[in-house]
């Protein structure tokens, strides 16, 4: 009687998780993907229009708003790269320095742990053009500077990326911190037995090296800058005009603005294929890293 | 643009520690110019890191007046508490004029039952999971994997839906039902991991000690779960106060969380602009999670990078 409870009683533990997993997960995501098949307007419809099933798309492909949000994206993520690079850069000194570890961490940390709507707050602040930074540097006698970058469609997306590069580069740094500390002392001390220049020591030994953390940082870099919209509606709301969309704001707009369900479900599913896209490395870096692992271990 | 939360899957923090990364001892340097050049480098990083929350501190103390004059980076003439009390009793969001205090206590309503459900049922998912067999837990972990990555968009209106259905839509407990599904995958990975380390013995050993499933979690593991346990409660304290998008989608009119009132008071451009109440209002709502972190630091970067990216 005892061993068949324990059998149940597992069981009946994950039973709560595994209907959450069921239905907020698999049955959702399947909900939306069949609707974006449909021509739902303002409420669902059940029936697939099999004369056009892909009106949707179709009408999303033709949509600027959404070519320039997959252009916003990958802007995005090419800017947002840069927390990665200062992340190692400020990792390196940190562990080469060793002095004030703790302080320093804590400092470039801090910004993680407040809201993104609190970031965009600060940084439009500093970007206010008759009060912020520009007028400061006017008062400094440097009149050419230019800091309204949010008032205009071609500088907003940069400034929304100087946010969010200074809100997440402690996050690397964290990461790559704990890569920096596995990497074994005697490769500094042979480097300087053979008068290798520290630099080079970085270049070619210790990026190399930790190559699976660069992959995992890019990976979930990647997968960060599609969920982006707290700091797009903090920083911009999209604008001006629709200059710093991305497919996240897009999608919440369709819902949400224009309340057509079909097509906000159409740039949901491109959405999730955006993510699959970058989620299938992960899983094979895992599988890899694990391969390897065990090969080490044998 | 990091979403903490959306980065949870690298984190393995291990129930022993000696599954900690083998750290080498380092004599220090001694000081000579690259030191000081790498310190004078951090410290000019550091200080451009400081410069939002700074300014944020001195515009809040300011007076219209003295902000008007323009000087972005200097120290108020004048310290006066009076945009901290606005914001925190008078600011307007919405129609509602009564600052952003309701925001915060709703925040508070919305933390508390948020933070009982995922961490309790993340708890228990995670140790029936980790140890023991269950037969399709293969299946359900690469389910949760894939969950945990998931863009909230695409399963954002049956959500709203299902929250519809059980007659909480519009409500701080549709905003606390939604954040214990949304983070209930990764949770579970993380305890998961934590809990696959310990030893089967002693499993099999509390087991043929007539102990059950419940009685094995509450006299064994639970005991055990401490530092996993803060690391995860800072972790989930910060992501679900400093939401937005749950809180502005789920919780109409009455059940707005302290983010998206400070959202609705910083955009709105009708009248003058109380930048001094706007930054006071930012850092009220930043000021429960800064706090946090500065207090228990060690844990907040522990979830980020104890034993980061095994795999």
């Amino acid at each position: 009687m005892r061993y068949r409870l324990n059998r149940l009683a597992p069981q009946l533990a994950l039973a709560p998780a595994a209907i959450i997993a069921l239905v907020a997960f698999i049955g959702a995501i399947a909900w939306t993907v069949y609707v974006s098949f449909t021509r739902s307007r303002r409420l669902p419809e059940s029936a697939i229009d099999f004369s056009r099933p892909f009106r949707q798309y179709d009408r999303l492909f033709q949509d600027n708003a959404w070519s320039i949000s997959l252009t916003n994206l990958i802007v995005l993520a090419l800017g947002s790269a840069l927390a990665i690079v200062f992340g190692f850069i400020l990792a390196a000194m940190i562990e080469r320095e060793r002095r004030g570890e703790d302080f320093f961490r804590t400092v470039f940390l801090y910004p993680l742990a407040v809201s993104l709507i609190v970031t965009g707050v600060a940084w439009r602040w500093i970007f206010n053009p008759d009060l912020g930074l520009q007028n400061f540097m006017h008062g400094l006698g440097f009149t050419g500077v230019h800091f309204n970058w949010l008032a205009e469609g071609e500088t907003a997306m940069y400034a929304v990326i100087i946010a969010s590069v200074w809100q997440s580069s402690g996050f690397y740094l964290a990461l790559m911190l704990a890569g920096l500390k596995g990497i074994n002392e005697e490769i500094w001390n042979a480097a300087r037995l053979d008068g290798v220049s520290l630099v080079r020591v970085y270049i070619e030994i210790i990026i190399p090296m930790m190559k699976f953390t660069f992959l995992t940082c890019a990976i979930l870099l990647s997968l960060g800058v599609i969920k982006a919209y707290d700091i797009i509606v903090a920083m911009t709301n999209g604008g001006p005009g629709q200059s710093t969309w991305v497919p996240a704001y897009f999608t919440i707009n369709a819902m949400t603005q224009r309340g057509n369900l079909g097509y906000a479900s159409a740039a949901a599913t491109m959405m999730l294929l955006i993510t699959l896209a970058v989620f299938l490395p992960l899983v094979l870096l895992t599988a890899w890293q694990q391969r390897l692992a065990r090969k080490a271990a044998a | 643009m990091t979403d903490p939360l959306a980065v949870r899957p690298a984190i393995r923090v291990s129930a022993g520690a000696q599954e900690k990364p083998v750290i080498f001892p380092r004599r220090k340097p001694r000081i000579n110019g690259r030191s000081i050049a790498i310190l004078v480098f951090l410290a000019m990083a550091a200080a451009f890191y400081c410069i939002p929350l700074y300014v944020l501190v001195v515009t809040s103390f300011k007076t219209m007046e003295q902000i008007r004059q323009g000087a972005i980076f200097a120290l108020p003439t004048e310290w006066t508490w009076e945009p901290w009390n606005f914001a925190w009793n008078e600011a307007c969001s919405g129609i509602t004029c009564e600052g952003l205090k309701i925001g915060f206590w709703n925040s508070v309503k919305i933390l508390i039952p948020s933070l009982v459900a995922s961490i309790s049922l993340s708890a228990v998912t995670g140790y029936a999971l980790a140890l023991w067999n269950v037969k399709w837990a293969g299946t359900f972990l690469f389910v949760l994997f894939m969950a945990a990555f998931v863009p909230f968009q695409i399963i954002m209106f049956p959500l709203i839906q299902l929250t519809v259905h059980l007659g909480i839509y519009g409500s701080l407990w549709a905003v606390a039902f939604i954040h214990t599904v949304m983070t209930m995958p990764i949770v579970t990975l993380i305890f998961r991991n934590y809990y696959k380390d310990i030893p089967d013995e002693l499993i099999k050993a509390a087991m043929i000690d007539s102990g059950s499933f419940w009685r094995i979690f509450g006299e064994i593991i639970l005991p055990m779960s401490a530092n996993i346990l803060i690391v995860v409660l800072i972790m989930q304290i910060t992501h679900i106060w400093n939401d937005y998008l749950i809180g502005v989608t789920f919780g109409g009119p009455g059940g707005q969380p302290m983010t998206v009132n400070l959202a609705n008071l910083v955009t709105v451009s009708t009248g003058t602009v109380s930048y001094n109440a706007n930054m006071a209002a930012a850092l009220l709502t930043a000021i429960p999670p800064l706090v946090i972190y500065f207090v228990l630091g060690k844990f907040f970067v522990q979830g980020i990078s104890a034993g980061a990216i095994k795999g």
